[in-house]
């Protein structure tokens, strides 16, 4: 590789900080290139010690990203400081997992209180079976009346789970969309 | 060699051949590829993360023979880590060099 393809490289991998950043990074290695001609290495040999222009860049960003971090503590910096530190991992697990966890709760005691009030009548039903003794007409007609609140709670519910899964598969998106983004804007 | 345990001594390398002078990045990576096999590359995006992280300022001077050059210049702050880097490398080294030692009279 010559000195101008190993910029250019250099250059595109970098693309993303902002201008004056990469101008001084391509600086550095502009210096480091004539030097090494200086002391009659060729282009070849030189690129060829750098090593890889893409693994120079990562390293570049790693290391421009952390010091934004350090510098300004802006909210958004402040999430991309997490990423980088703690990772993927813990961000999903706080802030997909937690709402996930209570909303889904939410849900789940909607319908356990629908089977609940659905179950009634044949709970009563079988107790009057078991012993006619214990009959009363009061329990027969609530728990008919809890029935229907029953089918109707069910029929809600319904609703909403699948409300909940949309609402969430987009939530998930957006997580995923702002996670992505964290690194790609400075 | 292990990448990762050649970054972490890179940083130390560094520090330590400007503790006595300031050199320019060129000469750094020509000192440290003269005793170590590295990626030459590597050690640009160590010297921004240390200057950034205000181990070590920066300043360009005309040269002679050609462009200027950007040299680097420790700080006290960078002194101070490089002090307990080093203090930590002797440890460390001293402690992997005794179990080397240790599991050799072993056998």
């Amino acid at each position: 590789m010559n000195e101008k393809l190993f910029l250019q490289k250099l250059k595109a991998a970098l693309q993303k900080l902002p201008e004056a950043e990469q101008d001084e990074i391509l600086m550095d290695f502009e210096e480091h290139f004539s030097m090494g001609k200086e002391e009659g290495k060729t282009e070849e040999e030189i690129s060829a010690a750098l090593g890889s222009p893409e693994q120079i860049a990562k390293e570049m960003k790693a290391a421009y990203y952390l010091d934004q971090v350090d510098n300004t503590s802006s909210v958004g910096n402040v999430f991309r400081a997490v990423w980088a530190t703690v990772g993927l991992g813990f961000f999903n697990l706080v802030f997909v997992l937690a709402p996930f966890i209570a909303l889904a709760g939410i849900v789940l005691s909607g319908w356990i209180a629908a089977f609940a009030f659905i179950t009634a009548l044949p709970l009563v039903i079988i107790q009057a079976m078991i012993s006619p003794e214990l009959f009363l007409w009061f329990e027969l007609f609530v728990s008919i009346a809890l029935l229907g609140i029953g089918l109707l709670l069910l029929n809600g519910m319904l609703y909403v789970t699948r409300l909940f899964t949309k609402g969430f598969v987009r939530y998930l998106h957006f997580n995923v969309r702002l996670v992505k983004g964290g690194l790609k804007h400075a | 060699m292990n990448i990762q345990f050649k970054k972490g001594v890179l940083e130390l390398c560094v520090l330590a051949l400007l503790n006595k002078k300031d050199r320019y990045g060129y000469e750094l990576v020509q000192k440290i590829s003269e005793q170590i096999a590295i990626s030459e590359g590597s050690v640009y995006p160590l010297l921004r993360r240390l200057a950034k992280e205000e181990y070590f300022t920066t300043y360009l001077q005309e040269s002679k023979e050609g462009p200027s050059r950007k040299y680097y210049s420790l700080t006290q702050k960078g002194r101070d880590y490089l002090n307990q880097l080093q203090d930590e490398w002797v440890q460390f080294s001293a402690g992997v060099n005794e179990v080397i030692k240790e599991s050799e009279q072993d056998e």
